[in-house]
């Protein structure tokens, strides 16, 4: 529940964190402006030579469009989430150095989206559009004590980064049959091969791919579910996510493949119908929802069908709309996002069901985000009068079905947003209660700082001056469209009082105010959508499969960690018989060579029995003291033989190594003798289990395996060493470099120098392997 | 000698796999250290040419195969940290858990994990309500 705002929380108002991020994305803007009114430019950078990778960024029509919707907008939420941080932790009592959990990722956030916006290359495209699930995850489980929260940030990752995988694939594919990541390059050369006479399948399926990816970040259907979900984030950032960033990278990446997508006309059509059909299913699910921001969420999901739509029906008619959407879209949403975050910390509740009556008392946001519902509901004198013309004249020059559809659109989208708006600022006053509650109708109101208000009346300001003066948003988006197309295009917006459009937009209305008139004719029904999606829809899915998952994964942790047996059984055993396919793939009739037994050999055969039979030892005695001093025989046995076959450098570092190992085995084992302590059951009562008779085939069994290893290893050594190929013998030419490179040990050189990267990774593997010795042996403390 | 290292490389290899099957995480250890002391012989008995150190100048026109004695030696240094590690993990079981049997180890872990789970369920079913609500 809200309380007056606390001395703590004022302070930290004013934190300058916060408004170093606000006033860079203020400055962004700024610059982004600058750069489209000069025509924006390029940085072109080769990136990987050899993968054919470049940093290319051009600030062109698309780029301007999404980067100052993500630097403007972001500027209006950043400034308003100064105030509203504070609030939302002082609420959740926790430190104000949570804030450095927000605004880093905040500005990355912003970052990215101006990278993405600018990109021209497919894998840069990954990169970024990765970049920005990442800042998401990490800011829709910014109340990461609330488990909601932190599953619904897993969701949107898995199911946006699902997405990215798919865009890789098919930016790899592209490459694989054209050779170049360039989507410039790419788009010239698919048009050249279109008009030749089509292009193949292998590239309609990686631009489906591509759409797929930029599909589910939109969250269209039916892989929306993320979205309503991730607003378990503070409101800021689901106003952030659904107006300029994450929801909106969707359709930029598809503004920006937009001519790859012209060549496969499968994926337009396919882009089509998943417009239409998000337009319906998020339209219908927002009509049933309570909550504030689900009501949004579930909007924000139609409001990118009609962009996908849009895209879908193509040409300059489609790619104008579609941009001209995103622009109107985006102001208005944020605005009423952001409105309902105040609400919230005003009322301290979250739902329709429990507000009401509240524009006498908040008549600034009542008639601020009253623009910004006027906005996505497209009544004249706003910027959203023109996206829903736009919207119209493409889908009534498609065809007449699409236009009788796409009124029926814009009647729900009415219905939903005054259905948001009416029912926190009209009606009888009620704050935390139902309409009938006495205690809800008196009580009062949390004070609400300017800065949670001012951010949204500069939005609608935004809004209806665009509406007036609408020349700058329309040379936007034919900038943008233009980027699109490949080609520059003209648009013109003014009022027409007798055009078509103007008569859709009308029909629309008295729909959409019918459709609020009548709850009770459709609600059933839609709240029986809603269950339907529940119970069977994508997300019931994704939750089944998530479990799935993690079912297997605990079997797999059942078998692999509570039995160690198994899971040495689980390394030798496909390994033995992978080997045992490579022997019998292998000829070896007459290749087993006995060899000859000459000179210091006989003094090696010796030493080599004698290691034999100290291995045997270490494996038939259960005496851990005897286990390490036969180990240390077998240590240094071997490393005897290692001296007599030439090699003292192996010879030395064996020897060394050995004794340090046998003191160190030493040390461990008389650190607490074997059966002196008592094992955790028997301190806790529990009986140990008397030890159990081995059955009989039990006790053979590990010796038998042990034989059989053996014997295996055996025949698969001889025949490899049988097999020597002097004919090539790298070794020759590493002797003769060897005084080139300052030495005259071979071995030494080969180490420091020919092979000197493998031995900084072998040391790297010591440096890894000390550290966890020294956590292990301190209890987690590394020092 | 081909034979003969053939053998001897397959004995040490044939008891480490028996010792990393048993029920003592010591001798398990020690069965890890026998097969890496396998491997570095085969290792070095590939070697194409037996002779003097390859130390230059070499008295002997064909010096023992230097190419191989590096691998060695790159795997007996692996082997070093392989074994420490494997020893630290050995004196922390032993320390907070009071046994190194394997099969001991296995059960109390089970029961453990079982007592966790059963304590946590009431609570998850009580958060997946309170979510079912919040998505309305």
């Amino acid at each position: 529940m809200p309380q007056q705002t606390s001395p703590p929380a004022r302070v930290a108002t004013r934190d300058p964190l916060a408004w170093a991020v606000a006033l860079v994305a203020l400055g962004a803007f700024a610059g982004c402006i600058a750069l489209w009114r000069t025509g924006g430019g390029t940085i072109d950078v080769s990136w990987a030579r050899e993968l054919d990778l470049r940093l290319h960024f051009s600030f062109d029509g698309i780029g301007a469009l999404y980067g100052l919707l993500a630097t403007g907008i972001g500027a209006a939420v950043f400034a308003y989430a100064t105030a509203y941080v504070p609030l939302h932790l002082d609420h959740q009592a926790r430190p104000a150095r949570d804030r450095w959990r927000f605004w880093p990722w905040m500005a990355l956030f912003m970052l990215s989206m101006v990278g993405l916006a600018t990109a021209q290359d497919l894998i840069l495209l990954f990169v970024l559009f990765d970049v920005t699930a990442v800042c998401s995850y990490f800011l829709i489980a910014f109340d990461r004590q609330e488990r909601a929260s932190r599953l619904a940030a897993l969701m949107a990752l898995l199911v946006t980064g699902g997405g990215a995988v798919a865009m890789l694939i098919g930016a790899v594919i592209l490459y694989a049959d054209h050779g170049t990541f360039s989507i410039p390059e790419l788009a010239s050369l698919l048009r050249t091969q279109d008009e030749a006479g089509g292009i193949a399948t292998g590239t309609t399926v990686a631009i489906g791919l591509i759409a797929a990816a930029a599909l589910i970040k939109s969250a269209q259907v039916p892989l929306h579910f993320w979205l309503p979900r991730a607003m378990a984030a503070p409101t800021p950032v689901s106003a952030y996510l659904h107006s300029a960033a994450m929801v909106a990278a969707g359709v930029l990446v598809i503004g920006r493949v937009f001519q790859l997508v012209e060549v496969a006309p499968v994926v337009q059509d396919g882009m089509l119908a998943i417009g239409l059909l998000s337009i319906a299913v998020g339209g219908a699910l927002s009509l049933t929802r309570d909550g504030f921001k689900q009501v949004l969420a579930y909007s924000t999901i139609s409001q990118y069908g009609y962009v996908v739509m849009l895209y879908g029906i193509g040409g300059r008619d489609g790619a104008t709309a579609a941009a001209f959407y995103v622009v109107a879209h985006a102001i208005a949403k944020s605005a009423l996002f952001l409105t309902a975050g105040t609400v919230t910390m005003a009322a301290g509740c979250r739902r329709l069901s429990t507000v009401g009556g509240l524009a006498r008392e908040l008549p600034v946001l009542a008639v601020a985000s009253a623009l910004a519902a006027a906005t996505l509901s497209a009544l004249p004198l706003t910027i959203g009068f023109f996206k829903d013309e736009l919207f119209f004249r493409a889908a009534a020059e498609h065809s007449t079905l699409l236009g009788v559809v796409s009124v029926l659109a814009a009647g729900l989208t009415f219905a939903y947003t005054w259905r948001f708006w009416g029912g926190i600022f009209l009606g009888e006053r009620r704050v935390g209660g139902a309409a009938d509650d006495a205690a809800a109708a008196a009580k009062p109101l949390a004070p609400v700082p300017a800065l949670l208000t001012a951010p949204i009346a500069v939005l609608a300001v935004l809004a209806v001056l665009g509406g007036i003066v609408v020349g700058p948003f329309a040379e936007l988006a034919s900038d943008a469209a233009g980027a699109t197309l490949g080609h520059d295009v003209q648009l013109q917006l003014a009022y027409h009082l007798d055009a078509r459009e103007t008569w859709m937009a009308a029909l629309a209305w008295l729909l959409g105010g019918l459709l609020l008139a009548t709850p009770k004719a459709w609600g059933p029904a839609a709240r029986a959508l809603s269950r339907a999606g529940e119970r069977f829809g994508p997300s019931h899915v994704y939750e089944l499969s998530l479990s799935a998952v993690n079912r297997w994964s605990d079997r797999l942790h059942d078998v692999e960690v509570r039995d160690l047996r198994s899971r040495v059984a689980a390394v030798l055993l496909p390994g033995g018989i992978l080997v045992a396919l490579g022997f019998a793939a292998t000829p070896t009739a007459g290749v087993f060579q006995i060899g000859s037994i000459d000179g210091t050999d006989l003094l090696v055969v010796a030493l080599l029995a004698l290691v034999a039979i100290a291995a045997g030892v270490v494996a038939f005695t259960h005496q851990h003291i005897a286990i390490v001093l036969a180990l240390a025989v077998v240590g240094l046995g071997l490393a005897t033989v290692y001296a007599l076959l030439g090699a003292p450098d192996v010879a030395l570092v064996a020897m060394l190594v050995e004794t340090v190992v046998t003191l160190v085995f030493l040390a461990i084992v008389a650190y607490a003798p074997r059966g002196e302590r008592p094992s955790r059951r028997e301190l806790a009562g529990v009986a140990s289990e008397p030890q159990r008779r081995h059955t009989h085939s039990r006790r053979w069994r590990d010796p038998l395996i042990g034989v059989v290893a053996g014997a295996a290893a055996f025949l698969v050594i001889w025949g490899a060493l049988s097999r020597p190929t002097p004919a090539e013998r790298v070794v020759d030419e590493l002797v003769r470099l060897t005084p080139a490179a300052h030495g005259r040990d071979v071995v030494t050189v080969i180490l420091a120098d020919f092979r000197g990267l493998d031995t900084m990774v072998e040391v790297t593997v010591i440096g890894v392997a000390v550290f966890g010795v020294i956590a292990l042996l301190r209890r987690g403390r590394t020092w | 000698m081909t034979l003969v290292f053939a053998l001897a490389a397959a004995t040490i290899f044939g008891f480490g796999a028996y010792l990393v099957l048993t029920n003592d995480l010591v001798r398990v250890v020690a069965g890890m250290v026998l097969i890496s002391q396998s491997a570095v012989l085969v290792v070095i008995a590939s070697g194409l040419t037996r002779g003097a150190a390859p130390i230059l100048p070499t008295g002997d026109e064909r010096p023992s195969d230097a190419l191989v004695q590096a691998m060695a030696l790159t795997a007996i240094v692996i082997g070093l940290a392989v074994t420490a590690l494997l020893l630290a993990i050995v004196a922390r079981v032993r320390a907070t858990l009071h046994s190194l049997e394997v099969r001991e180890l296995a059960r109390d872990e089970a029961e453990h994990t079982a007592e966790i789970e059963q304590s946590q369920e009431p609570q998850l079913e009580e958060l997946d309500r309170d979510e079912a609500e919040d998505e309305q």
